[in-house]
């Protein structure tokens, strides 16, 4: 089986049902996304598949098989240095000091990060109703409404400047 | 049994890289070296110096806050008739320490968790001030059991920073006199001409001259201890980071992924473990044998003791391990098949065994005599639900323990694994890494102990992470609550008279043997909160400690959102009676004392904060409530209710605090969100119920948590009555939610709610004119 994730190639011998999350967590050693449920409510699991934000404890292996896989760990967009530009989202967090125990944040993170790339100036209720998937039990819900809105702002000025 | 190692050699997923640790770190690298023994010597001053650790000569540890502690327990414990003293065991060695790095770094290690209430930097911003250092000279890492640190109580109850302030206090500004001195001694200059320049003395008019901190502790064996009077502390208003918002510093790992936390432990040629779960409350395994379990790919070994209840697997990937002990043949007896209305009736706050935990006046005579309002509030069972479900990896062989674990008491797992495996204690190295939530869940770290289990039947390192059905059903719930609420008021609008009367199942006696059960008589975790803290002539608190077949324990701030939801509805529904306005009906019935005068300056904050008394936008009441320990709290909720869908919408929440001195001002606000957050989702949401045996409950699709929909706006002030100590942040905001949205509801609707959550249907029900 052959697996694209965060731009490097994987071949696995993995059953095609096995799901994404595992794989990910288990067999490449990405534990930034993380297993909240196992049944697509809470959004702990969330990663990119060809830029949409899903369900990585639903999805089996054989469905993503070829596709651009992305992680929280690939998001941040380094330049082969020391360097890493965070994405405007993760900086946005950053900046209104939103994780409280952050297992929830890489769910909360590439779901909005999905959604901005596709919506980048959302009214408020958009940003509510598409953050509305991803549990956070620590309540950080006011900062993630902030920081996504912030994000908003970067994301849509730089489309704006492309 | 199974043990097919060549499969498990050929497989995959084991075989990945351990997790690399960084500096500040929740989990350490997993082949990281126990740290050497450290002698302790006792000074006068209650710090410890530590002797013969590794590296430079100087260390200093702390003892946690006796004296704050013993403040905040003697609180909890006055509202049991007797305050029972052994309840803390005080660690004979500290929880904190101090050291230099060989780069003139400071070092703080600490056994407090980082469970994202912010503790590691909220402690290290009382480090720096009084070491004088500047922020990045601080190094902050999370001990393990084998440092020799020891923190019995663990990390909870919201006492982290309040005991761990003066101590910590003590022992950076004694580190600090002590490098100064010797600092003087190889400069040659006095003490008064040197000030911190970096990592080192500097001599203030020519900082070419300095000495950094490890030369100074490298070249000395013997330390000549400052005198007790000779300590100086920063007074409060010299701070300069203790009071800032300072930025956490386990956030960045946390937006990108980094972060380590116990489901995430990895190390080379680890396996997956799972347990076969009882059936219902009160099963009991009968027997239990491989069944069809022997035939899962990669199920490497099979554990079954049916003696001590425990049959599980152990395989090379998670879901193979998952599906194994689904194909396991297991027989149970299931005992009693227990309901809900059983349960209902067991709660009863009536009959044998009440404990008055508060007596004033003749509440039962007056209450007698005058006109008497009578009403009833319940609770139901809740789960803690952290996100991150309870996980552990264990590594037991040769000997050898190691266990990393996401736990709010690595003591208590130690103890627990030393004696499921029948090994000495201190053989047994717990790892605490970040916790992905604790909430008073993982001060019971059962999955640690299965690891270790397994992994000793293994000869492997074994990871056992729950599923999210496991979590909502083995560990301990909130306990269900019922409390009756009396009262009468005289002819000019005061209550006269005030009885509490509340049942319980436990919280803290879960955890304690028996006798002190029978020493304290009440449990002051299911207490907390139950108080009459107005000033009321005649009041009397009474609690019954029901036993439930249902495992009830620690849940954020214990009974305080139940019990503050019964007192603070019901001193609503007195003022409704007086005709009083809510917010003057309880200022005017504050005790004149300090403790009055704190609450009457957040009643005020909060009411400015959210314009009470001005009119609400359209369709929407207000309700307000408050709550008073260390920490004083008082909130107004304002909400609008759907009547054709009976939905209430929490829109906005005002909150204002007295946490005494306030370390993080912005650490604080997130802990105000985040109670209210849970205080919303416990006062219309979450619930939980026994039903043929078994609570009926399985993932997020039975007990649905807030989500961002349905969140309010939060917006706080923090109160600066001049405490000069902190108090708790992590809980008590939770208090006054249930009361501020009830009262709210009853605003905007003129019915009232008496039971939790209050669901559509209840709000149905009460707009239809039922008893809710």
């Amino acid at each position: 089986m052959e697996l694209h994730v965060n731009g490097k190639s994987y071949t696995l011998e993995a059953p095609a049902e096995e799901r994404l999350l595992w794989v990910l967590r288990d067999w490449l050693g990405l534990t930034g996304t993380k297993f909240g449920c196992g049944i697509g409510i809470c959004g702990a699991c969330t990663v990119h598949v060809n830029g949409a934000a899903v369900r990585s404890c639903l999805m089996p292996l054989a469905a993503v098989a070829g596709a651009d896989i992305r992680t929280i760990e690939g998001l941040a967009e380094g330049d082969g240095g020391e360097t890493i530009a965070l994405h405007p989202v993760q900086q946005a967090f950053i900046d209104h000091q939103v994780p409280q125990c952050g297992w929830c944040m890489s769910g909360q993170i590439m779901q909005a990060a999905s959604f901005l790339a596709q919506n980048p100036q959302p009214s408020e209720e958009e940003t509510a109703r598409a953050m509305s998937g991803n549990y956070c039990r620590c309540g950080c819900y006011v900062r993630i409404r902030q920081a996504v809105q912030q994000a908003a702002a970067a994301v849509g000025g730089e489309e704006a400047a492309a | 049994m199974t043990q097919d190692r060549n499969h498990t050699e050929q497989a995959g997923p084991p075989a990945g890289s351990p997790n690399e640790g960084g500096e500040v770190k929740g989990a350490e690298r997993a082949d990281a070296t126990p740290a050497k023994k450290r002698r302790w010597r006792l000074t006068r001053r209650g710090f410890l110096i530590g002797l013969g650790a590794a590296g430079a000569g100087l260390a200093v540890g702390a003892y946690l806050g006796r004296p704050v502690l013993h403040e905040i327990m003697a609180e909890s414990m006055a509202e049991a008739e007797h305050a029972g003293s052994g309840f803390m065991q005080l660690p004979e060695e500290p929880p904190l320490w101090l050291d230099v790095l060989e780069d003139s770094r400071i070092r703080l290690s600490l056994t407090k968790v980082e469970m994202g209430q912010g503790v590691h930097t909220s402690i290290a911003q009382i480090a720096v001030e009084e070491l004088g250092i500047s922020w990045d000279d601080l190094v902050v890492e999370q001990a393990d059991t084998s440092s020799k640190l020891v923190d019995g109580f663990g990390t909870g109850g919201s006492f982290s920073v309040a005991t761990s302030y003066e101590p910590l206090r003590r022992a950076a500004a004694g580190m600090r006199s002590l490098l100064q001195q010797e600092a003087a001694a190889a400069l040659k200059q006095p003490e008064a001409a040197l000030r911190v320049e970096g990592r080192g003395f500097a001599v203030a008019d020519s900082p070419e001259r300095r000495a950094d901190f490890y030369s100074l502790v490298d070249a000395v064996t013997n330390w000549d201890l400052p005198a007790e009077e000779a300590l100086q502390l920063k007074a409060a208003d010299e701070y300069t980071v203790v009071g800032q918002p300072v930025a956490r510093i386990d956030i960045p790992d946390k937006v990108t992924g980094k972060a380590i936390y116990g489901y995430d432990m990895r190390v080379p040629n680890m396996l997956y473990g799972a347990v076969a779960r009882p059936p219902t409350l009160e099963a009991r395994l009968l027997s239990a044998s491989a069944g069809e379990a022997e035939a899962v790919e990669g199920v490497v070994e099979i554990v079954i003791d049916v003696e001590s209840g425990f049959a599980g697997v152990v395989a090379d990937t998670r879901s193979a391990a998952w599906s194994a002990v689904k194909a396991m043949e297991t027989e149970w007896d299931e005992g009693h098949l227990w309901q809900q209305e059983e349960i209902e009736a067991l709660i009863e706050p009536a009959g044998e065994g009440g404990v008055t935990i508060q007596r004033e006046g003749n509440a039962a005579d007056a209450l007698g005599k005058e006109t008497t309002i009578t009403a009833t509030y319940r609770s139901p069972f809740a789960v803690q639900a952290p996100l991150e479900a309870p996980a552990a990896l264990a590594d037991v062989r040769d000997g050898q323990v190691t266990v990393w674990v996401s736990t709010q008491s690595q003591e208590r797992v130690k103890g627990l694994i030393a004696e499921t495996l029948g090994v000495e204690a201190d053989g047994v190295r717990v790892v605490p890494t970040y916790l992905g939530g604790g909430f008073g869940s993982k001060l019971d770290t059962g999955a640690a102990v299965e690891a270790a289990r397994l992994s000793k039947a293994a000869g492997a390192p074994v990871h056992v992470g729950w599923d999210r059905t496991e979590a909502m059903l083995h560990g301990y719930l909130r306990p269900p609550t019922k409390s009756v609420l009396s009262g009468a008021l005289d002819g000019a609008g005061r209550i006269i008279a005030m009885e509490h009367r509340q049942g319980s199942s436990d919280v803290a006696f879960s955890f304690m043997p028996g006798f002190m059960a029978f020493v304290m008589g009440a449990d002051f975790g299911a207490t907390i909160g139950a108080r009459i803290n107005y000033d009321v002539p005649n009041r009397t608190v009474t609690a019954w400690r029901k036993r439930l077949p249902v495992w009830t324990g620690w849940w954020r701030g214990l009974g305080l959102f139940a019990n503050t939801f019964a007192v603070e509805s019901f001193v609503d529904e007195l003022a409704a009676a007086a005709g009083a306005d809510p917010l003057r009906f309880r200022i005017d019935h504050l005790p004149d004392s300090p403790a009055g005068g704190r609450m009457r300056a957040v009643l005020e904050a909060v009411a400015e904060l959210s314009g009470w008394g001005t009119a609400p936008p359209a369709g929407r009441a207000r309700g307000i409530a408050c709550f008073a320990s260390n920490t004083v709290v008082a909130q107004v909720a304002e909400v609008s209710v759907d009547v054709e869908s009976g939905e209430i919408t929490v829109h906005e929440v005002a909150c204002a605090v007295d946490c005494g001195l306030v370390v993080n001002p912005d650490g604080a606000k997130a802990q105000i969100e985040g109670n209210v957050m849970w205080g919303v989702g416990s006062t219309l949401i979450e619930q939980a119920y026994v039903k043929d045996g078994r609570l009926k409950l399985n993932n997020f699709e039975s007990y649905p948590l807030l989500t961002m929909r349905d969140a309010p706006n939060v917006r706080s002030v923090l109160v600066d009555n001049g405490i000069e100590t902190p108090y708790g942040m992590g809980e008590p905001p939770i208090g006054p939610v249930g009361g501020a949205v009830a009262n709210a509801f009853t605003a905007a609707t003129g019915r009232r709610i008496r039971t939790l959550p209050m669901t559509p249907a209840r709000v149905l029900d009460a707009l239809a004119g039922g008893e809710s």
